[in-house]
């Protein structure tokens, strides 16, 4: 986890401790007629204490009633001080608690050049003292936006205490700015040498501040560390940035993949290319968000496992209208490939204003389960969002399901045997008729799932599949026609094409780089990357 | 049909300036527009035709070279009426220029413009043409492919650092040639020479396809490997008529454009690009009398039900298209598969 440095006091906070501990009654006169001197006094002498004195467990009183003033929540009445509690008001003095302050009870007045020198030292006290961690990060985030007159060291005595992971990573933020800028070599290489702990473009951009402000007056050793550090967290920010591309290639590769395969596997069996594949896709994530809404409706507690209770739907609903287009259209239509692409383009423009119709042209809203919603960082700024790895998950899982379909049932062996000689496998035997039906179905359905994979990356409305549609189409012809491993490979690489050259140049540059690069490839291998099998 | 295209021809200035256009069968300057829009489809669908009827080759890209002539031509009317003024359009001025940028030199002559027309359009139907046809990319591979080129280009040309005014396009045209584009002369002007452009063309291609090239095409379309045993090289016939048909859509281009006054990205929507097909389809591959008939019929059914039921459109549309794909397999020039018994032929 974190690396701890040896708690070390320096002269700065012995000084600062050395300020005399006050009585309470004269903080509290301090703070009800006192000037601005008596006040931010009496605030240093409170935190002194404090740090001598705090055990963790309960707020002490004088803390809550430091926060109380500064939020000018604190009453003065009668040479004592009252806070307001959940059950009255709170005698600062006695700790005793009434239901009503005392009658020409006042809150002292604050104005803005005080508030601001008080507020490092409240929010100080609330990090020793606060109880929740919530709390304790935002004094932390207070402190960040100005340290006041706080000594860095105090920060670094709490940092050292803190346990809690949060509030830690809080506290760095305030804590390395402030050593860099204490001009103490030995403040400073430890700065530097937390820095160096996480790898982030905030931890470079400040040794680059750092670096740029050094002068004669800084330590030479302290550049060199600094230097040093800051060329291992470059070379981990590329590291993370390569890994970062690459994991969103993978990412929209699977999409792709889940999109072309069904694509892929029809087009491969009957030569038919179906235009209306991006917009079974769409049925996926529409019945997807179906179930959503149903569940939302009936039984509010399943709403967290949505995504898996939807997927034999997602898969369903588009697998039945496939079997439908199969029959009524596809099937009439055999060795006349290019009319079966216009009649597909009809249904998917049936499809299309179907939705438009029934539901609207709006982006669906999905809920995303909260276990989806974040993610861990790997190393650097390479983190893995749930979400898009759920996509890569779905996607591998259907490879695997559909070699399995295909080369361990009876009806994959159907499948292969048409793919490869529909008349000879007609001979033998195989229905091929059904065997079509079947497929086309199965291809839909597949379909249905990248739509399902899409909810939490894409916006979902009716006319999502345009852009899809054209990039299956040349996974399908960078694949090779009907072969499944070739379709992923392709996927991936178009996807991490895409991934590449997207950052650098847009999204627009990407498909049009993409595009040339395919008919590049066509040049050199007009079948794809792997051919297809069999007598043609 | 060539007789018919002949009436619209005589009949536009007649009807539309002449004698009649006071009598109630005179028409508006609105409807000679349609009809000048109508005809542009027309000659489109004709050009579509030669490729996808003859050749077999079924394009699903035909509006890149639409939207060359549309784009070149607009254009054209912008430089002119920028002629002895300094300063420039909004749209390149949103891209930090003062002046016109080099590759609008000499734009502001007619001539010169459809000269670029016909050369841009020949040089971009060559290289895709050439490509696809040398590695024999057929069938659904072409159709998909000529698909993704298109949509690529409007992606370009909806951006707005294009040049070329991004989404909205790039309007704004006063005339073309003198002649303000809102006025009646000129409506019924380029609507007649619309309908006469597409009458030559009609007369063109059919002595072209009836004579020996028209054979070597409906040879490709049936069977290329034979022709290709025996000895002819497919390569270049397929290359030329491929440039001819997108020479003969930039000229579609060149005469819409002025009729609708804007050139955007709408041009290049792999949308319009499938529905020039489906006017070929509906209306009868390879007769090339059909391609203007499904291109009149469609695209009059869509200005009028898009006018009075605009949700209705796609499904009629879906509807027709399913309905000519499944029982009237070669459209509507012939009804010979609706009366006949063998369906799976």
């Amino acid at each position: 986890m974190m690396h701890r440095l040896g708690a070390r006091l320096l002269g700065a906070l012995t000084l600062f401790m050395a300020s005399t501990v006050m009585a309470q009654s004269d903080v509290i006169d301090a703070w009800c007629d006192g000037d601005r001197e008596a006040r931010v006094g009496s605030f240093k002498a409170v935190l002194a204490d404090m740090v001598e004195t705090h055990e963790t467990g309960e707020q002490p009183l004088i803390a809550r009633a430091m926060l109380a003033f500064r939020d000018g929540d604190l009453l003065c009445a009668e040479g004592t001080a009252f806070i307001p509690r959940d059950e009255g008001f709170q005698n600062v003095l006695t700790g005793t608690v009434v239901d009503e302050p005392p009658a020409g009870a006042s809150a002292p007045f604050l104005n803005i050049p005080l508030r601001r020198a008080l507020d490092p030292f409240a929010s100080a006290v609330q990090l020793l003292t606060g109880v929740e961690a919530e709390a304790r990060i935002r004094a932390a985030q207070r402190l960040g936006r100005s340290l006041g007159d706080v000594p860095p060291a105090l920060i670094e005595q709490i940092y050292e205490a803190e346990e809690n992971p949060d509030v830690v990573a809080a506290l760095e933020n305030v804590l390395v700015p402030a050593l860099l800028a204490s001009g103490e070599p030995q403040a400073q290489q430890r700065a530097i040498a937390t820095l160096s702990q996480s790898s982030t473009r905030v931890s470079r951009r400040a040794l680059d501040e750092f670096l740029a402000d050094a002068d004669e007056t800084t330590d030479p050793a302290v550049i060199t560390a600094a230097e040093e550090t800051r060329a291992s967290i470059h070379r981990i920010i590329q590291l993370s940035g390569v890994a970062t591309v690459v994991y969103h290639g993978m990412s929209y590769g699977s999409v792709l993949f889940l999109a072309a395969l069904g694509l892929a596997i029809v087009f491969g069996l009957m030569g038919v290319i179906n235009l209306a594949q991006a917009e079974f896709v769409m049925l996926g994530a529409y019945t997807t968000w179906f179930v959503q809404e149903i569940l939302r409706a009936a039984a509010p507690g399943l709403m967290e496992f949505y995504l898996f209770i939807a997927l034999p739907f997602a898969f369903l609903a588009p697998a039945l209208v496939g079997v439908v287009m199969e029959w009524g259209i596809v099937r009439h239509l055999y060795h006349r490939p290019l009319l079966t692409l216009l009649a597909t383009w009809a249904v998917s423009l049936l499809l299309i204003n179907l939705v438009r119709v029934t539901v609207g042209t709006q982006n669906l809203n999905f809920v995303t389960p909260e276990y989806l919603q974040l993610g861990f960082t790997v190393f650097g700024e390479f983190s893995v969002t749930w979400s898009r790895l759920l996509s890569i998950v779905i996607a591998g899982l259907t490879l695997v399901g559909t070699l399995i379909v295909l080369y361990r049932t009876r009806f994959g062996l159907r499948m292969r045997a048409t793919t490869q000689h529909r008349e000879m496998a007609a001979c033998v035997g195989v229905s091929t008729r059904r065997t079509d039906a079947m497929a086309f179905a199965f291809g839909s359905g597949l379909a249905g799932i990248a739509g399902l994979a899409l909810t939490s990356i894409y916006n979902i409305n009716p006319t999502m599949g345009t852009a899809l549609i054209i990039d299956s189409f040349i996974v399908v012809v960078v694949g090779g026609v009907g072969s499944v491993l070739g379709t992923a490979v392709a996927a991936l690489g178009i996807g991490q094409l895409n991934a590449i050259i997207e950052p650098q140049f847009g999204a627009v540059a990407a498909k049009v780089i993409v595009l040339l690069a395919v008919i590049a490839f066509i040049q050199q291998k007009p079948n794809g990357l792997f051919p297809k099998k069999g007598r043609r | 049909m060539l007789g018919l295209i002949a009436a619209v021809t005589l009949g536009l200035p007649l009807l539309g300036l002449g004698p009649l256009a006071d009598t109630p069968i005179g028409l508006s300057g609105y409807q000679v527009n349609l009809v000048g829009q109508v005809m542009a489809f027309a000659l489109l669908a004709l050009a579509h035709d030669l490729v996808w009827g003859y050749a077999g080759y079924l394009s699903l890209g035909h509006g890149l070279f639409f939207a060359i002539g549309g784009y070149l031509v607009g254009m054209h009317m912008i430089k002119a009426s920028y002629v002895g003024q300094s300063g420039v359009p909004t749209f390149l001025e949103y891209m930090g220029l003062s002046e016109f940028p080099a590759h609008w030199m000499a734009f502001e002559y007619f001539g010169y413009a459809v000269l670029a027309i016909f050369v841009l359009t020949a040089l971009v139907a060559f290289v895709i043409g050439f490509l696809a046809f040398r590695s024999r990319v057929v069938g659904v591979y072409f159709a998909i492919l000529s698909q993704a080129f298109v949509y690529a280009a409007m992606l370009v040309m909806s951006r707005n650092d294009t040049g070329f005014g991004g989404n909205n396009g790039i309007s704004g045209f006063g005339s073309l040639l003198g002649m303000p584009l809102s006025s009646l002369e000129f409506r019924v002007g380029i609507a007649t020479v619309s309908a006469l452009v597409l009458f030559m063309a009609l007369i063109a291609l059919r002595r072209l396809t009836v004579g020996p090239l028209g054979k070597l095409l409906i040879g490709i379309r049936d069977d290329e490997d034979r022709l290709r045993v025996l000895g002819y090289e497919t390569l270049w016939v397929k290359t030329g008529v491929w440039c001819l048909s997108a020479l003969l859509a930039a000229l579609a281009g060149l005469l819409y454009v002025p009729q609708v006054q804007v050139a955007s990205p709408q041009l290049l929507s792999p949308m319009l690009s499938i529905e020039i097909a489906v006017w070929v389809a509906i209306g009868g591959r390879g007769y090339l009398y059909g391609a203007i008939v499904g291109a009149v019929l469609v695209s009059v059914a869509k200005f009028w039900l898009t006018r009075f039921m605009p949700e209705l459109w796609p499904f009629i549309l879906t509807g027709s298209v399913l309905f000519v794909v499944v029982l009237l397999r070669n459209g509507l020039m012939d009804p010979g598969p609706l009366f006949s018994r063998r369906r799976n032929d």
